[in-house]
Parts: structure tokens; sequence; C-alpha cells
């Protein structure tokens, strides 16, 4: 038995979480007694794609998946005329340091996510979802294809779902260990059975998306909100967070914390009440040094900034991005150039090597990095990772990737430059996490 | 496969709808059934831009890049080929755009929009690009003086215009393995490459294969063949002209000279008889490279490896030089003497080389007209397809297509460059394709190809059949035809394909296969028997057509080298080659092109065109003596052979293209 | 099947090769077929050799090349052989900040593998070291056959090799007895001379729905 860790049980921001931790709440059978397909009955028999979009739309939804894009707006980039099959394709390949929210929403409740599946080809009208899942959640794969199974058999997924004359059908796509594949272009090629590089935009995949059918590429939690949405109605959707960040999302908290775990909390609640409350704060005697608010993507904030409200215009104002949910919390007793080289070796790992910034770059960082943990480093290794952290940025590679490593050296080093000039210029690790400081501070000694 | 029902349908005739139809309801509706909606004939709607500052207006669609290009501005490009889809991967190409996202965007993706105000020469701009720049050479080997690309080097020249004046990169570089053999004609040095995934996008968007590819990731991503495995695709050697640097090479051409060391002249490719342009690149009167001289109308670009590679017989060192006589050296008059009066009184044959000129021909037709009235007339690969009937399809129509038969041809081994013409028109221009053919052939990579397998009946059989086939109803249609199983049969399907385009208003395209067998067929010289049987006299000039046959007591052996198909000669007489050669092919779709020698046919050797009219006065043909120039050979042709009418006004030779453009600011 | 392995042939089946005709169906295009086919084909054979990988083109109508380009993209697909035991250990940030680097190094030398992405000697055991696999708040964590393994500690590595490697014992075919019954051998297959790839025996992946200890967390 592995203990469920976050959200679960009865609270006024539990909207999607509410269920968790009912016991089998994973088949059909125990979902259905909860008032599971309930909505997406209605959605089929009673609504209109219209009128499902202006619920999303008012109830102010942006994506879970990184960028925050609002959905209802997503969706209404569908276009209506052209004929011929059209997609719902699910991003479920969640592989954002940090990150584990959309796992957790699926091992939980996999039907919650099916039924917003469901609700989004309604919404656009569409009769085949594709869910992208990592090839490494096996548990979660199994779990939506016996669900898939139970629907097949119960006649939801078929031809005529609850009697109305709207085929539905879901498949799973596993991927196979790639990185970008949650980014959605690269995501239909490797749906496509390509190599997974990003395409170059436009045309945009709600246009040309999969095998060049207009497709609608949503997060797994933006997907599962929507059966909440269409019973509650957008309104009351929207009562919940801030000014522009509607509703609740979920906070994977991880790193040095006491109890990491998957936190539902409604937007604009503070990094303060999530890391030190809900999540226990740092081990004993430990204070958080930096955390990454929304993945690993997500450009730093430190200690002192824990005040910052997870409404997604206040980071962006900061500087920073609410990102996946991912909260990498990070305590006094760690390096920060160590940590910002680890996460240069992933996205070095993880480019696709389509565009020459990100490909060139974030090799040449972890190149860089090594010399610096090698104390081989001098005030030239500063310049070299400035330049590249502002030959990355700024939209100049061809997706997110190349911004989200160039952000990682840009916020670590605006905020802990002395650490870094500490690395560089005089070979200590403050911290002494870094093996070449420990050797020369002994040779000092 | 799944539609392997779609594709293998025998002799039904709707092949594809009834197949189609029947397949299993499960899968998910496909864009099978749903055809892109065609694109309307190129309305030449006008959009105004500003790009520095400048005013143009060009086409709508262009890309900012061909804009930019039109007003003399270089925005510099790697991944960008302008017969490739543009991907935006180098991110070389990056601009200021106004109206749009705050950032800098690539302009080989960009069309152009009214109104559009493009910056490439601010500080974002140019240091984006500059940032590029210095990416692509942290791990570059700068072996820029043993690299043939040097001199015609795109990253040399952009580096130079639009890099940073000083180097920044103190780390060691990554290294692979170099230089890889990609074939025996083709190597790979991955140090070198940009990846600007320009030569796998065009095998897997223009050629149609796989086996060049891209293994791993990131900045361990690399070039490879598959498996490791040489390239067996006639169209490989395409990758080198694309490469932005010198990172696949030419192993036939490599570290023979340094690009500004050859004069290039514009030419026609002799290998087949498509007629693709090449430029023919000479050094010290040695022919030393090939490669595409892009025209739209025939070669869109391409050119296949035949043309490319097999030019090196042109340098042999056993090029005949000196006429002989039994082996022994001789004077032309005795040499041309002796031929005359071993053809005289004999029953000739004639064996052509699949390049003879239409020249040469004239003045063969002449010939064969007058004194060897009797001759049997061979020609090296040539099909047994009848003189054109009418007006043909003609290459740059297939663009326009909206259905291509190929009836019983395999286009990628005849005519290679029509094969990617179709590839084109189908997968880029959105043709149906439909092949009739027993055999399976490189078109069946097209998933949504018909292909129908002539049944006991016959290739002319199954072509009738699809008669008032409804793929055929919806537009143009281009009938591309082979020759067919044997003569007989040829005749057959040739009249099956005229009854097939006349049911739907097509045009047919006959697939003939010698350089110049359309010239050929036109001026008459072959059409007679098509052999050497019983001849005891043979005349060959280039490699004997067929085996020489037993009864000839008297060969004549005129060519560019000796080869053991020719036997033991009675007189040797030297040919120059194509790349000295004077004259002018007619393609396979009647296109008369002019042949640029780049080399000279240095003494003793002899124009051929001198030679027949030489050996024609020997025979008797006296009125061939007042021929002092190929000029008038040309015009006198010209006014016989409505055909050739263009050979009395052949064009200026090609200018050389203009020289760089200049380029923004630097860094 | 094990005899062509055994040979180094590395083919596949006929089995194998019938179920990934089959796939295409299930796409709209051939392509996207190229990933669940390679993935039957490692299932197969532990890992893909360019003969499996040459198959499945042919069986797809694809050209190699593609299949090869496609192979070496995703991490998830083998190009050389794995140990029969293969261990996929997250070292990204948040189990590094929970000491992944301690519990990947103990596993490297439970195991006897001397780096990531080796073999041991005796062909039981690989490590990869992989990038986040989406289980922070259980950090570290690992996967190891088709399920993760949650808070390790090195007491959890010790145990989870230990069961491996009774279980390696087995010859592949019979399902393991009890645990316990059996003494922990101490060397290899191949060091008792009997020359069997580590890739050889491993069982085929099932894929029904996840099992009630992958399921109970949720
Ligand atoms: C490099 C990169 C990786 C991404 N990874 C994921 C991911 O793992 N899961 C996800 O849902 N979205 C991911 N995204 C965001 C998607 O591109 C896309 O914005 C999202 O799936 C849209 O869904 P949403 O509107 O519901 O958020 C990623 C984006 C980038 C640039
Ligand atoms: S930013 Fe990186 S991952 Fe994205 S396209 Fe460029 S190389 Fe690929
Ligand atoms: S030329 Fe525009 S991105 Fe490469």
């Amino acid at each position: 038995m592995v203990e469920l860790r976050g959200s679960h049980g009865q609270a006024r921001d539990h909207l999607l979480t509410g269920l968790f931790g009912t016991y089998e709440l994973h088949t059909l059978d125990v979902y259905r007694r909860h008032g599971g397909y309930e909505t997406l009955a209605r959605a089929l028999r009673e609504l209109e794609p219209e009128q499902i979009q202006a619920e999303v739309k008012a109830s102010g939804l942006r994506g879970r998946g990184g960028a925050g894009f609002p959905t209802g707006t997503k969706w209404s980039f569908i276009p209506k005329d052209i004929p011929g099959p059209r997609y719902v394709v699910v991003n479920f390949d969640e592989a954002e340091p940090g990150t584990s929210k959309d796992r957790y929403l699926v091992e939980n409740s996999p039907h919650l996510l099916l039924e917003g599946i469901g609700i989004a080809c309604r919404a656009i009208g569409s009769h085949q979802a594709w869910i992208y899942i990592r090839g490494e959640y096996d548990g979660p794969y199994g779990m939506l294809r016996a669900a898939i199974a139970e629907l097949r058999q119960a006649g939801i997924l078929g031809d005529r779902p609850f009697d109305c004359e709207y085929a539905l059908d879901i498949q799973l796509y596993r991927g196979h260990g790639a990185y970008i594949c949650g980014e959605e272009t690269a995501l239909l090629e490797s749906l496509e059975g390509k190599r997974a590089q990003p395409r170059s935009r436009p045309p945009f995949p709600a246009v040309k998306g999969a095998w060049g059918r207009p497709t609608l590429i949503n997060n797994v939690e933006t997907l599962a909100t929507l059966p909440w949405i269409l019973r509650h109605g957008g309104e009351a959707y929207a009562q919940f967070g801030t000014e522009k960040s509607k509703g609740t999302r979920m906070l994977s908290v991880s790193g040095n914390v006491q109890k990491p775990g998957v936190y539902e909390v409604e937007l604009g609640t503070s990094f303060r009440t999530v890391i030190m409350e809900l999540a226990g704060g740092p081990p004993e005697g430990r204070e958080v040094k930096v955390f990454w608010p929304g993945g690993s993507s997500a450009p730093v904030l430190t200690g002192s900034m824990l005040d910052t409200s997870t409404d997604l215009d206040e980071l962006a104002r900061i500087g920073s991005m609410g990102g996946s949910g991912g909260v990498i919390v990070m305590d006094d007793s760690h390096c920060i150039v160590k940590a910002a080289s680890r996460l240069l070796q992933f996205y070095a790992h993880e480019s696709c090597g389509k565009c020459t910034p990100c490909r060139v770059g974030s090799n040449w960082a972890v190149r860089t990095f090594d010399r610096i943990q090698a104390g081989r480093a001098s005030a030239v290794d500063m310049q070299i990772l400035d330049r590249i952290q502002a030959s990355l940025q700024g939209g100049r590679c061809l997706c997110g990737l190349g911004d989200s490593a160039g952000w990682v050296i840009d916020s670590t080093v605006k905020h802990f430059r002395v650490e870094y000039e500490a690395h560089c210029l005089r070979r200590l690790c403050p911290t002494g996490e870094c093996e070449f400081a420990r050797v020369e501070a002994t040779a000092v000694a | 496969m799944p539609d392997q029902e779609a594709k293998e349908t025998r002799q039904s005739p709707q092949p594809a709808s009834t197949a189609q139809a029947a397949a299993p309801g499960d899968r998910s509706p496909d864009r099978r059934t749903q055809p892109e909606p065609a694109a309307p004939p190129p309305a030449p709607e006008l959009v105004s831009i500003s790009i520095d500052g400048q005013e143009i207006s060009v086409a709508k669609g262009t890309l900012l890049v061909e804009a930019a290009r039109r007003l003399g501005i270089e925005i510099p490009v790697f991944c960008y080929h302008h017969k490739l889809d543009p991907v935006g991967a180098c991110r070389l190409c990056l601009c200021e755009i106004s109206p749009g996202p705050p950032k800098p965007q690539t302009a080989c993706t960009t069309p152009v929009a009214p109104g559009m105000k493009v910056q490439t020469n601010t500080q974002l701009a140019v240091s984006a690009r500059a940032d590029i720049l210095e990416y692509e050479l942290v791990n570059h080997p700068l072996d820029c003086p043993v690299c043939d690309k040097g001199g015609e080097c795109p990253l040399q020249d952009y580096t130079f215009r639009h890099g940073y004046p000083t180097s920044r990169i103190d780390a060691p570089r990554l290294h692979f393995q170099k230089p890889i053999p990609l074939s025996p004609r083709i190597a790979l040095d991955r140090e070198r490459c940009v990846l600007c995934y320009r030569c796998t996008r065009y095998y897997d968007e223009i050629a149609w294969e796989q086996e060049l590819t891209t293994d791993q990731r990131g900045a361990h991503a690399f070039i490879t063949s598959q498996f490791g495995e040489p390239l067996h695709s006639v169209f490989s050697g395409n990758i080198i002209d694309l490469c932005p640097v010198g990172a696949l090479t030419s192993r036939v051409w490599r570290f023979e000279s340094r690009p500004w060391d050859m004069n290039h002249t514009f030419s026609v490719c002799s290998r087949c008889s498509v007629g693709c342009n090449v430029t023919l690149w000479e050094r010290r009167n040695q022919l030393v490279r090939v490669t595409s001289h892009e025209n739209d109308a025939i070669d869109d670009g391409w050119i296949c490896d035949r043309g490319r590679f097999e030019y090196t017989e042109v340098n042999a060192p056993e090029r005949l030089r000196q006429p002989q006589l039994g082996g022994q050296p001789a004077t032309w008059e005795a040499a041309l003497q002796a031929v005359a009066e071993g053809l005289k009184g004999r029953r000739l044959g004639i064996s052509l080389r699949r390049d003879v000129t239409n020249e040469e021909l004239y003045l063969l037709s002449r010939l064969l007209a007058g004194p060897l009235k009797e001759a049997r007339v061979a020609m090296e690969g040539r099909t047994y397809l009848p003189p054109p009937q009418g007006e043909t399809l003609r290459i740059e129509e297939l663009d326009t297509c909206k259905a291509i038969v190929v009836l019983g041809a395999d286009t990628e081994k005849e005519t290679p460059i029509v094969n990617l013409r179709i590839k084109k028109a189908v997968k880029k221009l959105g043709a149906k394709l439909l092949l009739i053919n027993a055999a399976h052939l490189d078109l069946d990579r097209w998933p949504d190809s018909v292909h129908i397998r002539p049944g006991e009946a016959g290739l002319a059989a199954a072509a009738r059949q699809l008669i008032g086939h409804e793929l055929l109803q919806s537009g143009p249609v281009g009938i591309v035809h082979g020759q067919g199983p044997d003569e007989t049969a040829s005749a057959d399907l040739v009249a099956a394909a005229q009854e097939l385009a006349g049911s739907c208003g097509a045009k047919v395209m006959p697939l003939y296969q010698a350089t110049n067998e359309r010239g050929a067929l036109v001026t008459g010289v072959v059409g007679r028997p098509d052999d050497l049987v019983g001849c005891d006299a043979v005349l060959c000039f280039g490699p004997p057509a067929v085996p020489l046959p037993a009864s000839a007591r008297f060969v004549v052996a005129w060519d560019t080298v000796l080869r053991p198909a020719h036997g033991r000669p009675d007189v040797t007489l030297p040919a120059l080659s194509f790349a000295e050669t004077q004259g002018s092919y007619t393609s396979l779709e009647g296109r008369v092109q002019f042949l640029r020698p780049p080399l000279e046919g240095r003494q003793p050797l002899r124009e051929s065109w001198d030679l027949l009219c030489d050996l024609g006065v020997r025979l008797g043909l006296a009125e061939l003596n007042r021929f002092a120039g190929i000029f008038q050979i040309q015009r006198a042709a010209a006014a016989t052979f409505p055909d050739l009418a263009t050979l009395a006004n052949p064009p200026a030779p090609e200018a050389p293209p203009r020289p760089v453009l200049l380029g923004a600011s630097r860094p | 099947m094990t005899d062509t392995v055994r040979q180094g042939a590395g083919a596949l089946s006929e089995q194998a090769l019938a179920e990934i005709r089959a796939l295409p169906a299930r796409f709209p295009e051939i392509r996207s077929a190229v990933m669940p086919a390679l993935d039957l084909a490692q299932e197969e054979l532990g890992y893909l050799t360019p003969a499996a990988m040459a198959q499945v083109a042919g069986a797809l109508d694809l050209d190699p090349g593609y299949v090869e380009g496609v192979a070496t993209f995703y991490t998830l697909f083998h190009l050389q052989p794995v140990g029969r035991h293969h261990f996929y250990v997250c070292t990204n940030l948040s189990c590094a900040l929970r000491g992944a680097h301690d519990i990947s190094s103990h596993l490297l030398a439970q195991t006897g593998v001397s780096r990531f992405g080796e073999v041991s000697q005796d062909g039981l055991f690989s490590v990869e070291e992989v990038e986040c696999l989406g289980a922070c708040e259980y950090a570290p964590m690992l996967r190891y056959q088709h399920a993760y393994q949650y808070d390790l500690t090195p007491a959890k590595i010790d145990a989870l090799v230990q069961a491996a490697r009774r279980e390696g014992a087995q010859p592949a075919a019979v399902a393991p007895p009890p645990s316990g019954t059996v003494p922990v051998p101490m060397v290899g297959p191949s060091e008792q001379g009997t020359p069997a790839p580590p890739q050889v025996a491993r069982p085929r992946r099932r894929r029904s729905a996840g099992t009630r200890q992958e399921k109970s967390h949720g």
C-alpha cells in the first residue's frame, strides 16, 4: 500500500480531489455512484457545443499544462467549417521535473479524466480522442486501459453513448521517454509516429494538428476540471481563484519539505501556505532557500518571496510563471549551482536537436557548468553562461524548452550571483556540496 | 499494411472507391477520404510589405526570405531551401516583424501579410543571427583550409557577413568520427554538420525515402544512413548540393580542386532523355564536377546520380586520341577513307550512342537517305516506342494534373527525374496517383496510390479498363507510359494510352529513354529494323547498342574509349564526349536544348559533324561539303524537321548568376 | 524464438510480426504504428537489434532508416542489451534533493554494475539514470519491472536486488517459487557456462490493468 500524499476528501477548494481516497473510485461503478458521467450524459443529450464552450469561457479556466492559456479561447480556434475528422488529444506526458499532479489525478480517478475528455469532444465536435501518456506511467496506463474497457462495455464509448447519436472513442498512445513530447506540436509528431521535434507555427494544431486535422490539445488536469464546471456552471467555478486566475489547481510539492504531495489549492493561495503549511515546510532547522513555483521551467523564486501568490499573472509579473504546478523546494543546505547544473543536464538531454540555440546552447551550458563544478572556472564562464541564457530565451528557440533552459540560468544567476561568483572566482562552494570545494577547503586547512 | 486491399485491386474498373468503401469501420475516419481542397490556379494577388524601410509588392504566400532576396537584402538561412517545406529549425533568419508577438521571428516560415513591417537590422535581429552563427561554430572543426566546400560555403560567407568579428569560443568541441562514407560516392563529416536537416528532409519529402535519417537527439543527434549501410537511392547525390556546409561532399570530386579554380558552364545532362540542366565544372580541360542547374520546367533543381557521378570517363587516360587502322595509328585521312571504302557495297548496320546530337542525326538522316539507304540502325538504350503522336504532355504540366496514370513504366529507373516530378505533383500538389504495373514500384511508397496489377490480358487491357474511372474525371489528367514488355505489346500499349487519354481529355507522355531518342525518331534515323542482324559492316558510334553480329566483317569503332564490346575493330575513330561536343538534344518531352561544352576537344580530335560531312563526301554525297560549321547544320536541320525548329535560334548562353547579395549589418 | 536470439540474429517471431502488421489499422496513418511496433519487438527481444528494426520496417512497409531514426530518439527503446533486471533511477532535482545520488550509488554497488548504462558481469542487472519520472512526492524513486518503487532507502534497494537475484536464478519459463525457498546464487548463468544473453528470458510484458499494488496508492 502506498500512502496517498496530497489533497483528498471534502474541502471547500477540493473541486477535483474531493472524492479522492474513496474506496475503488477508479472503477466505473463507484465513480458513477458518486454522480460520475452525469455531466457527460447531459452534455451529449441536452447541451449544444456552443453552450459547453460558453460555460468554459465563463469559468475563466486556464490551461494547466504550462502556458496557462484560456481554455475557452483555445477551443474557439478550432475551425467549425473544415469537414472530416478532428481530434482531441490529451497531453498526459507530464515530464516536467517536479510535476506529478496528472499522475496523481489519474491514479485516483481515471474516470474523471475520461469524462472530461468526452465533454471536450462534444464541445468541439470531435468523435475521437487520443490520450498521449508517457511511457513510464505503467500504473496510470493500466488504469486508463481498464477504465476505457469499462466504458466500452457500458456503451459510454461507442456509437451511441447515453442513447445519443454521437459516437465517442478514446484511444491510448504511449510515449517512449522524451520530455519534449509534452510540447504540443512535438507530441503530435510523436503521435504520428515520428521523431518528436516541435513544428513551426503557424499552422497551429487547432487548424492543422494530428494527421493534418484540426486538433485540440489539453492537459489532463484542464480536462478533468470540465465535469465540475459543467455540473456547477462556469460562474460557480469563477467564484474560486483571483481576478484573472480562476478556480483551483493541483500543485505537486516536492524536494526539501516534510510532507511532499499533490495539493489542490484555490488559485491565489500564497506559496507560504502551500509550502509551509500544506507541505509542512523544510526539514527541522532548515530554511527555504529557493523554490521553483511551476516546475523546473519556471524561473526560481527565493525563500524571501514565499508570500507570492499562486495567481498566474502575479507570478508572471514578478518574472516567473505558474507553469506545470510542480513546486520544487530547496533548503539552504543545497548548492544552487549544483541544482542549476542538474537541470541544465536535463534540458540538454531532452533537447530534441531541431533548433540550433537549444541544441548547442544547452550542451555548451552543461559543459560550462561542469567546468564550474570542477573548480576550473573563471569570470569568463559567468560571461559564457550569460551569453547562453540570453540567446536561449526570448522566443529565439523553436519551442519553449530552450526558453526554460535559459530561464534556469538567468533566474538562478540573478538571485544567487554571489554564490556563482564564489564558485567561479574563488572556487568555493558556500554550502560545501560541490566536490572541489571540499577538496580545496581541506587543502587550505 | 492496412490498405493493401486498396492498392492491390486486380483489374477492377473502380479500384480505389470500392476497396475504400469496404474498409473496416473500426478505423477512425481519416484523411484519405477527404482530399485537401485543391489549390485554385494561382491568382496573382499582390501584397505590399516593407523590409528595412523598402517597400515591395510580392505575390501572396511569398515567404519573407524570398521577398527580402528580391530587394537585395540577405537574410541568412540554413534550414530554409526554396524547394523544401520551411521548418524554422536553424533560427538563423530571425527578424523583427510588426505587427506580431514581441520576439524575433523566423523569416523563412513567415509569409508576407499586408502592411507587414520587417526589420532585419535592429540590434535584436542582428545579434540573434550572430548568436546562431556563433553556435554553429561552437563545435565546428574549422578545417576550412582542407574543406571541399570552402569558397562556396554559406557558413563561411554568413559568418563573414553576419557573424561576430571575433571568436568567443574557448570550450573544447564535440567530436564525431569522420569522415564517414555514406556510399561509394558521398562522404559525411558529422563535425561540420549544422543539422539543418535539409538532406533528410529532401530524402523524405522529395525522394520519399528514409534511408538517410537522423539518429539520437539534442547535441548528440547526427545524420546517418540506415544502420550505416551505403545509400542506394538514385537521387542520393542531391544532398551534396543541398548541404550548406562541407558535411556532405562528393567522394568522386573530393580534394579535386578549390571551387574558385574551376570554370563552369550550364549545359544539359547526357545520361537520359529527361534533359535535366546541369552545371559542368572544368579545370585544366578536365571535367571535374557535375552539379544541378535548376530549371523548374524540367528538373525542379534535382539531378539523379547517373548525371552527377557518371562523368569520369571524360577524363579517362585511355581516351582515344588518334585514329587507328587495324590497331595502328593512322591519319584521319587514311582512316576515313578506309571507313568509306569498308562501308561501300556492304550490308551496313549503324549503332548509335544514346546521346547522339540532333545535328549528328540530321547528317545521318542525309546519309541514310542517300548512300547508306539500306542500313539498319540500332540505338543504345532506346525503347520500342514509336515517334510521338500529336502533342505530348510536358514535364512541367505534371504539376497541374489532378490525376497521373503511370502505365507500364518504372520511372525511377527509366527516367529518374520524371519520377521525382510525379512525386512532387502527388505529394505537394495533391494529384491522385494510379499505377498500372505488374511489379512493385518506387511510387508505391505513396500510401494512397492505386496500384492496378494487369492480369493475363496485359497492360493495355488494364489501361482500357480505366476508361471512365472516377479518379480521372476531376480535371487535367496526365498519362505517363513506358514501352511495355516487348515490341508488339508496345504498339498496343501506346494505342491504349491514347484511347484512355481520349476518354478523359488527358495528355500523354511517352517515356523515351535514350538521351536523344526522340530526336532520332523525329529525324527518322531510327525506327527502321532495330538490330544489326545479318550486317557485314558495322559503324559503331558509341558503345555497341547490341552485341556485334557474328556476320560483321568490317567494324568501325567511333567512340571516346575502346570497349571490350567493340571487339577488334578494323578502324578506330576517336570521338568527342558530351563535355566537348557542340550540339543539341531533343528531350522526351520534345524540348530542344543546347549543349555548352566546357572542355575543348583538342587536336587531333575532330567534331563529329565534321567527320560525318567528310565521310558523306567520301561516300559520294558532295553537298555535305558546304557545311562550314555547326550553325549551318542547325539551320538546315531546323528547316527540314519542324520539331527541330528551335535549332535555328540557339539562345544565348546563360549569364553567370549574380554575385552574393549585400549583407545586412554586422553585430 | 529463444534460439534465434541466442544465435544473435535478433529476429522477431512470426507471432510478433503478425501483431505488428495488425497495428496500422488502429491509426489514420501507418507511421503512427512504429512505436507500438517497436514496443512489441523490444518486449520480445529485450532490446532493438538492427535486424528487428528492419523487420518492423518491413512489416509496416517503411524504410528501416525511418524506424532507426525513431528508435534512437526515444530513451525507452534500448539499442544495446540491458540486464535482465533493468532499473530506471530518477536523479532529477526533486529526487536529487532527497538523496537520489546516494541511492543510485548504492544500487550500482549492490548490483555490481560499474556505471549507468552498463550490464553487470552476470548479465542480471543494468541501471539507467533517467530524468523525472513524475512521482516527485515519493522521492527518491525508481522504476523497475513496469512499476514504481517509492521512498527508497538503502534497505529497500537491498531487498529489491536480493529478490531480483533470486528470480534471476530461475529459468525464465518457470514461475519463480515462493521467495525464501531458493538460495541466492553466487554467480549468474553465464558464469555457470550456460551462454544465455541477459535479454533472452524477460517475461512478456503484461498490459492488463494495473495490479493491486500499483493501484492502491490511488
Ligand atoms: C518543453 C515543453 C514541455 C511541455 N510539457 C508538458 C507536459 O508534460 N504536460 C502538459 O500538459 N503540457 C506540457 N507543455 C505545454 C503544452 O505545450 C501545451 O501548452 C499544453 O498541453 C496545453 O494544454 P492546456 O491548455 O490544457 O494547458 C509543455 C510545453 C513545452 C514547451
Ligand atoms: S527549443 Fe529545443 S526542444 Fe524545442 S525545438 Fe528547439 S531544439 Fe527542439
Ligand atoms: S532558415 Fe529560417 S529557421 Fe532556418
